[in-house]
């Protein structure tokens, strides 16, 4: 590595990281509503990936206009998971953990298995969108438009993200049934419908990331699960439960990740991620900002 | 006691089953195995194999005037007429289930060879298991030079290793310097699987006694979420001539990356693979434009090879695409086991395996740019000369060796 380098390096990590941290906040937000770890977040991913490309397709949209449709639909795909699977895995009286885990497992793999079957396994691409195969030259450091736009979209979802979590009732109330279940239900709150909102927000958060994702990266049925293996590392050097501290760790990610790609052999690059999250879990094993 | 009937009763059925996909066998039909990565990151080559394999069924199990052994008359003459029904089996691009559905394709299918793999990585484990239960293993697209170099009795490759390819791509650079085009160094960029180890050992050792500087030489870690480190270091270096080995997802994606940074490279010499592939060529095709890739067929050959348009019709009726080096090489390969079963005159592995190796097909009654069809010692078919294509406006051409070659090449391809 030349010290030359070093500052596409950061640059080329810190939008990477930005986008880390934007598939993993709902990953993040789900986890820390109701402790389930949604195994089926790389499938929601790859899901509003092909929605994106649906949506370019036959309505001639451009990824930047259907970012918010395509939201929506994952909100709806995220609600209708909760109330036809986790709901009933979350029922179990004994296991519920495991019972949690399997049945997202499960998830995962049917909906892969469906994607498979009904979009092929073919490779897709949302041609010619305003973002891809543009890059910003700052003197010599070159910053694809597409991973700028995504991310300032995860700062702005964090924003937005923060603003609903503090200042709405609907955030108190996220909070509240997080806290306790059985006490929210005293005060006329319907837990069912908090966790349902809370599923469906989680997936539009994964769905803006998909539409971000979908202007530089090919779809097929596959193309979740590396994302969702950072994700999953992203939450927990994060702090279980903290949506803020995804955040934080999504740049780290994103920066150690591509300064040991630059020292050791790139095949190792991952190495950096895993072995900076045992030294966390040696210091505080509830992660980096965890309050569980 | 209840439990242990139920258990003999499955003992039973299965040993049953068995005994009835056996006695098939000898009914007049011929059940080879076929395992490709049906799921998974590497599922379209998968589709598209089944493909290339349903069309030399058609050939072999129909009466045809094509000039391909097999051919002439419905299924195998040698066994009565016999037709070839194929199993398939998913092994997801992972070793270890290659490893076990290779075992149930020859436990429960009763298969009398196996057909395989794509990864080198799968036909390695799918090899060793075919060898273990002495049942001939025909390799139709796996690469590595290491698979045909374990001493295994039972395997047979008819395509090139990377070896031969990386051979005439270096066959080829020197050809190109001697033409007073300046080639200095090289940049190896491969996957960290069998088959880019494999083809980047070979083409370091080529470089080094061929005098190429090697500029970089990266390893990287195969269906990354990112490559934009590793085209980076590859900028940085900025070879002469770039040789990735890379399949479908880490093509598309390393392409993407270099074109984001700005980076152009000199020339591109590819190990196939992703590089071939259709999906590459849709989604990032106008930046690989006068790339080079290595190959065992190209659609340009028609005049040559008058079957391989013939062939490469039926095909595209039921893919919607165009033979490639890939598919061509599944097709083929399932062509020369149907030959050699019928010479065998038996589904016994044994005699199969005895018809293999006395295998000696021309090559113009193949669809191969190849001499001919004849496996060495080591079951690897020496004759399988590689050719390599340029990829300019949408079609791949022949650009070398010259004496077969449809087309000058371009180079370099991004001055």
């Amino acid at each position: 590595m030349t010290a030359s380098a070093l500052p596409q390096i950061l640059a080329t990590g810190l939008l990477m990281g930005l986008i880390y941290a934007l598939i993993a906040a709902g990953l993040s937000l789900i986890f820390g509503l109701m402790d389930v770890v949604n195994f089926a977040h790389g499938e929601f991913l790859m899901l509003a990936m092909y929605a994106t490309f649906g949506f370019a397709v036959f309505a001639h949209l451009d990824p930047v206009l259907s970012l918010p449709l395509v939201a929506a639909v994952m909100f709806i795909v995220g609600a209708s998971v909760y109330a036809g699977v986790v709901r009933h895995a979350m029922r179990s009286k004994v296991n519920t953990g495991m019972v949690q885990i399997f049945s997202t497992f499960g998830l995962a793999t049917l909906i892969q298995g469906g994607a498979q079957f009904f979009f092929t396994p073919d490779f897709r691409n949302v041609d010619h969108t305003w973002l891809s195969a543009k890059t910003l030259d700052l003197g010599g450091i070159f910053l694809p438009w597409s991973q700028i736009f995504g991310g300032l979209i995860s700062l702005v979802a964090f924003g937005g993200l923060y603003l609903m979590m503090t200042r709405t009732d609907f955030g108190r109330a996220l909070e509240a049934t997080r806290e306790d279940k059985g006490a929210v239900a005293l005060v006329g709150i319907d837990s069912n419908r908090v966790f349902a909102l809370g599923w469906g927000l989680g997936a539009a958060l994964v769905g803006v990331a998909g539409a971000v994702l979908a202007t530089s990266y090919a779809i097929h049925p596959q193309v979740g699960a590396g994302f969702a293996t950072i994700a999953y590392i992203t939450v927990a050097l994060g702090g279980f439960g903290s949506v803020f501290g995804a955040l934080v760790a999504g740049i780290v990610v994103g920066l150690v990740e591509a300064l040991t790609a630059n020292i050791l052999p790139p095949a190792m690059k991952s190495m950096g991620i895993y072995a900076l999250y045992l030294v966390v879990i040696f210091l505080r094993p509830q992660g980096l900002f965890g309050k569980l | 006691m209840k439990r242990r009937q139920a258990l003999i009763g499955i003992a039973g059925t299965v040993a049953l089953n068995g005994a009835f996909t056996q006695a098939l066998a000898q009914k007049g039909e011929v059940v080879i195995g076929v395992i490709y990565p049906l799921t998974g990151s590497s599922a379209q080559v998968g589709v598209d194999s089944k493909h290339a394999i349903d069309t030399a069924l058609e050939i072999i199990n129909t009466a045809s005037t094509l000039d391909l052994p097999g051919a002439r008359n419905a299924g195998l003459a040698g066994l009565g007429n016999a037709k070839v029904r194929v199993v398939y089996a998913d092994h997801q691009g992972d070793p270890q289930k290659g490893r076990s559905e290779a075992e149930r394709l020859i436990t429960q299918e009763n298969v009398c060879t196996i057909v395989g793999a794509f990864h080198s990585a799968v036909s390695a484990t799918v090899s060793a298991t075919c060898e273990r239960y002495e049942v001939p293993y025909l390799c139709a697209d796996s690469s590595s030079p290491s698979l045909s170099r374990r001493g295994l009795k039972y395997f047979f490759r008819t395509s090139a290793h990377d070896e031969m390819f990386s051979e005439a791509m270096f066959d080829f650079m020197d050809a190109m310097k001697s033409k007073g085009k300046p080639i200095g160094s090289v940049g190896i960029f491969y996957e960290d699987t069998i088959f880019g180890t494999d083809s980047s050992a070979v083409q370091r050792k080529l470089a080094n006694e061929r005098g190429y500087k090697i500029a970089c030489d990266i390893k990287y870690r195969a269906n990354s979420p990112s490559l934009s480190a590793e085209a980076q270091q590859i900028k940085t270096a900025n070879p002469d001539v770039l040789l990735p080995s890379s399949y479908t997802s880490d093509a598309i994606l390393l392409t993407n990356a270099m074109a984001s940074i700005g980076y152009k490279p000199k020339n591109l010499v590819t190990q196939a693979a992703g590089y071939i592939e259709k999906p590459t060529l849709e989604s990032v095709g106008d930046k690989l434009q006068g790339m080079i890739s290595r190959a065992s067929f190209s659609a340009d050959m028609g005049d040559k090879r008058p079957s391989a348009k013939a062939v490469n019709d039926m095909f595209k009726a039921r893919a919607g695409r165009d033979l490639n080096d890939q598919t061509s090489r599944v097709f083929t390969a399932m062509m020369v086991l149907a030959e050699a079963i019928d010479r065998a005159k038996s589904v016994e592995p044994k005699k199969i395996r005895e018809a293999l190796v006395a295998t000696d097909i021309p090559g113009e009654k193949t669809i191969m740019p190849w001499k001919r069809v004849k496996f060495d010692a080591t079951g690897q078919n020496t004759f399988a000369s590689p050719v390599l294509i340029q990829f300019k406006a949408g079609k791949f051409s022949t650009v070398f060796p010259f004496e077969v070659a449809t087309a000058t090449p371009v180079w370099p391809m991004n001055p």
